[in-house]
């Protein structure tokens, strides 16, 4: 027999107490999905670095990317990661340590770049940006390979101008240059005319040599160099990145060495404004070409523009493309939102941190009370080439700063001997403890 | 004529007496409430000498404190511009261990 549904009985007090939580609860789940809920991340493998493919009248590629730090990342790690020089970005997130950045910290990948003003042909290296441009036409499609390079001190500058790769060669012997022996000499550091390939090579595995005598476009036993000014001249690359471009780069490829700090370019109808920081001495007047550029493109085009937010862009110097006109009335001026990147875990390249070893040789590079100090020493130790492991140990107050472990006392005195040049330690060697 | 005189008297004098009665209370009612008004002015005196005193103690602890927090800002900022340096120093010494 059919029996109508009737609800259970429920205590007369229960019905409004159920009510009121229900109530209460809504504005409750609303704030917690404020808090929680964000668009999801992108796999750091998804988003591209090196790359693109360039569309006909577009100057602009990639995407900006933001990445959530974790405990331990340097901006040198997480540049190598993402194929960017240190000073990419370092640029992008000027508020941000270097060396002992806040875990938990959001910071800008600038993965998105201005195509330097130049012939879309061969190599282009634009010193301002510290960047190489590999342009290859494949019939209508243009292929472009970008990677970050460290360039010549401000006393041995990278020359500008028009060159060619005039050979290649891998596994290269350094011949150590006078003026480099004679620096280090001063240092107590006797070199030998020639370093073989191997760890010591500042040439890294692959060398590009080009048709300017001594200027080679090569690797690096130092990667955490790229996007510093720390060459005689030369241009280097990250290991994976050289090996890459010496693959892809046949003989007589046109090298086209530039100084654009400031560039211009569109992608889907806006115009976007891309600045660094100038090299030494020519500030003035990039910022001069630039200038009468903007103002030409405004006559022409009978806009005006936010001169102020120009002038604002130059004088940050971020490196990131903001958009600073639409040239089509459709088309809005706002900014690209970056795309937000899962930390990958374990970054490329990052220094391998082996544990505390009793049976081990240590050296006690130094002893400082700010336990940031130690932390950023530690991680600059362990971002040399090739890498000295180090770490921080607290001691009594202050904290102590210990490179090791080394299996002999041979290694452990190489590494005091390469503190004391490099980095003017002064390291003590620190026996093993022995058994019994 | 004697009586109409006394009547007139009585009724002349009986006002100004009252009169007179009303003004010397009124006069005691007078001096009460200025006793009183002198009391509570004396009392707000009191109260307000407090309450400067009070406020120049809260203006100089203000003041203290204030002074403190200038020291406690003027020493974070060169615990600040200290780190900067030390930063800075070490940012040094790292691009010149890049170098060959």
């Amino acid at each position: 027999m059919f029996r109508p549904f009737t609800p259970p009985r429920m205590a007369p007090w229960l019905f409004p107490l159920l009510l009121s939580t229900f109530i209460f609860a809504l504005p409750g789940c609303t704030s917690l999905r404020h808090s929680l809920w964000r668009p999801p991340l992108a796999p750091d493998g998804e988003i591209e670095r090196n790359r693109f493919t360039v569309a006909k009248g577009e100057d602009v590629i990639g995407q900006l990317a933001e990445i959530r730090l974790e405990k331990g990342d340097t901006l040198a790690g997480i540049a190598r990661h993402f194929g960017l020089g240190l000073n990419a970005v370092s640029a992008a997130n000027p508020e941000v340590d270097i060396w002992v950045p806040k875990a938990g910290e959001r910071i800008l990948l600038p993965l998105n770049f201005i195509l330097p003003d130049t012939p879309r042909n061969g190599i282009v290296v634009n010193l301002a940006t510290m960047r190489l441009f590999h342009f290859q036409r494949d019939g209508a499609v243009l292929a472009l390979s970008t990677y970050p390079v460290g360039i010549g001190t401000e006393e041995k500058p990278t020359p500008m101008g028009r060159m060619r790769v005039a050979r290649k060669a891998t596994r290269p012997t350094w011949y150590v240059p006078v003026s480099i022996a004679q620096a280090h000499r001063k240092k107590g550091d006797i070199l030998p005319a020639a370093v073989p390939p191997g760890p010591d090579n500042p040439l890294g595995d692959y060398a590009l040599y080009l048709s300017k005598q001594g200027y080679l476009i090569h690797g690096t036993n130092k990667p955490a160099s790229i996007g510093l000014k720390a060459t005689n001249g030369c241009m280097r690359l990250y290991p994976e990145n050289i090996a890459t471009l010496f693959r892809e780069t046949p003989i007589n490829t046109p090298v086209l060495i530039i100084n654009q700090p400031y560039l211009l370019g569109q992608r889907n109808g806006i115009l976007y404004l891309e600045a660094h920081t100038p090299l030494e001495d020519s500030g003035v007047a990039e910022l001069a070409r630039i200038n009468a550029k903007l103002r030409a493109m405004e006559k022409e085009s009978g806009r005006t523009l936010d001169w102020q937010k120009i002038r604002q862009i130059q004088a940050e110097a971020r490196g990131i493309p903001v958009p600073i006109l639409a040239l089509e009335a459709a088309k809005g001026a706002g900014a690209e939102k970056p795309v937000a990147i899962r930390h990958p875990g374990r970054l490329l390249g990052s220094p391998e941190l082996p544990g505390l070893k009793l049976d081990a040789w240590y050296v006690l590079a130094a002893e400082v009370q700010d336990e940031l100090d130690a932390r950023r020493l530690a991680a600059i130790i362990n971002h040399q080439g090739p890498p000295i492991p180090a770490q921080v140990l607290p001691a009594g107050k202050g904290h102590r700063v210990l490179a090791g472990p080394f299996k002999d006392a041979g290694e452990a005195r190489k590494a005091v001997k390469r503190l004391k040049i490099d980095l003017e330690l002064d390291g003590i060697m620190i026996e093993p403890v022995r058994k019994g | 004529m004697v009586k109409r005189l006394v009547l007139f008297s009585m009724m002349l004098v009986l006002p100004v007496t009252m009169i007179g009665c009303a003004t010397t209370s009124e006069l005691e009612k007078v001096q009460a409430e200025q006793k009183l008004i002198n009391a509570k002015a004396e009392q707000a005196m009191q109260d307000a000498q407090a309450a400067k005193a009070a406020a120049d103690e809260a203006k100089l602890q203000a003041d203290a404190t204030s002074a403190r927090a200038e020291t406690a800002i003027q020493a974070a900022e060169e615990r600040e511009r200290i780190a900067d340096e030390k930063a800075r120093m070490a940012e040094a010494a790292f691009q010149k261990s890049m170098r060959k």
